[in-house]
């Protein structure tokens, strides 16, 4: 094992290249599946006649193909029926693909938790279904949403390794290319830096989700409201004068 | 207030409403009453089209409930409803609870919704809770603040589904109270309950129903003392024995 060797300037610049093509990647995806993902969600659960019905079954169809087979299309198949689209617009088009039919079911999956009951207390007061769904079941369902939407979007961030197939120059294809040179004595060091990014990226995004999570939690079993909490937190952690 | 007129529900083949015919008059009490899925739910949730009927007439409040051309919005703001499982936004304090709807359906200005809010809160005993959540409260108190949620709105009716049912036995007590406080001041009430006190008591009018149909309606007095029809006898020995 030849950590030294490994870990040169030029080869450490390489496999930040490759970082930075899996981030725009990821991130281009995240909000674009995001956004699509939501209203397919929203429109599904919604059960408009025929148009719900259409995106049920795109939905499920999506679902159940292999993301890699689905980036094999985006960048092989499509230019076939004359698109042809640059390896990282294949890439985001093929992640984005799969991953909106995720979200939206996640995003569905949020809402169909949220009780009949409340729906029916929202309308029986005289609020419409846009209004009930817009103060009422969005937010309690948003708060349920955010754990499988961050462990989605991490996985989208890990599965950008797969477009190794379709040669985008990302994190994993630039490790492997470093090695690749027939040096097998960098291999392991090099895999290693390559896990410890991908841990790191991932595992702050879970923390992130976390801290967002504590955040929305209205369910509060102690206390006595939201002031009184905010008040405590305010007096335990009080902020310099400096700041 | 309220008039059905040959009535009638199907879920499918099941026949849930048959030819209900009911007036209630502005200022009544009305307690439905009778044996588990006789029907006395539906029948309310019907007042406010939370369910549909299948065909005959329901106007009310002058508005005929099944029409297509129907505002329902317009409908539902003058009528309250208090569920069994009280239905209180989690997400929300008790305070936005109860102004969330006549800010956004009634366009009342953020701070008069408070005041009319705090109004309802001491009505119905625990202002203090104004910055709780729901799930900070007990079940009375949830209840309670449902029944405030529903006056904020200023209805001219409101409707109890089973409001005691999901309670502990010590908190129906002040739900009760609160109900029968709001009908001494002369709300139109149409009650689902099993609480005979409080049909006894406080409903001008009682009406049993059994497998979808209304077999008797009467005076609490007359009612209770002395049912004419079979099953609303055997109902009354079951539920009144124990």
């Amino acid at each position: 094992m030849d950590f030294i060797g490994a870990y040169t300037p030029g080869n450490l610049s390489y496999l930040l290249k490759g970082l930075l093509v899996t981030l725009e990647v990821a991130v281009i995806s995240i909000v674009l599946s995001f956004i699509i993902g939501s209203l397919l969600g929203v429109l599904r659960y919604a059960k408009i006649p025929l148009l719900s019905k259409v995106i049920a079954v795109l939905v499920e169809t999506i679902r159940n193909l292999p993301l890699l087979l689905i980036l094999f299309f985006t960048f092989f198949a499509l230019p076939e029926v004359g698109i042809k689209l640059e390896i990282v617009t294949a890439a985001i088009a093929g992640l984005t693909l799969f991953e909106s039919a995720m979200i939206a079911e996640i995003v569905r999956g949020g809402l169909v938790s949220i009780g009949k009951g409340q729906i029916e207390a929202g309308r029986s007061s005289g609020l419409s279904y846009t209004q009930t769904m817009w103060h009422i079941i969005l937010p309690q369902a948003l708060k349920r949403m955010i754990p499988p939407l961050v462990s989605q979007f991490i996985s989208l961030l890990k599965d950008t390794s797969l477009a190794v197939v379709i040669t985008l120059p990302e994190l994993l294809h630039n490790a492997r290319g470093i090695y690749n040179g027939g040096n097998y004595k960098i291999v392991f060091p090099i895999l290693l830096l390559t896990a410890i990014i991908y841990f790191l990226i991932n595992y702050s995004l879970s923390l992130l989700a976390r801290a967002l999570e504590k955040r929305l939690d209205t369910d509060r079993k102690q206390g006595t409201g939201l002031r009184k909490i905010r008040q405590n937190q305010k007096q335990s952690r009080p902020i310099p004068e400096s700041f | 207030m309220i008039s059905f007129q040959q009535v009638n529900k199907h879920y499918g083949d099941f026949h849930v409403l048959k030819n209900i015919n009911l007036e209630v008059q502005q200022g009544e009490v009305v307690v439905i009453v009778g044996p588990s899925g006789s029907g006395k739910s539906t029948l309310l949730r019907c007042i406010n089209r939370l369910e549909t009927i299948s065909d005959g007439k329901l106007v009310v409040n002058g508005i005929t409930v099944n029409e297509k051309k129907t505002n329902i919005n317009e409908l539902r703001k003058n009528i309250g409803m208090v569920f069994q499982h009280f239905n209180l936004y989690p997400h929300k304090t008790v305070l936005q609870n109860i102004t969330l709807a006549p800010i956004k359906v009634l366009g009342v200005e953020k701070s008069e919704a408070e005041k009319t809010a705090m109004y309802y809160l001491e009505k119905v005993g625990i202002p203090d809770k104004a910055y709780s959540f729901p799930s900070q409260l007990s079940g009375g108190q949830q209840q309670r603040v449902a029944i405030a949620r529903g006056l904020a709105m200023k209805p001219k009716l409101m409707l109890f589904d089973e409001p005691t049912s999901a309670l502990d036995p010590e908190m129906i007590g002040e739900v009760l109270d609160v109900m029968k406080s709001l009908a001494e001041e002369g709300m139109t009430m149409v009650v689902v309950t099993h609480e005979m006190g409080f049909a006894r008591e406080v409903a001008n009018r009682i009406v049993f129903m059994d497998e979808g149909q209304i077999v008797e309606e009467g005076s609490p007095k007359e009612f209770f003392a002395n049912p004419k029809a079979e099953r609303a006898k055997l109902f009354l020995s079951r539920v009144l024995n124990h």
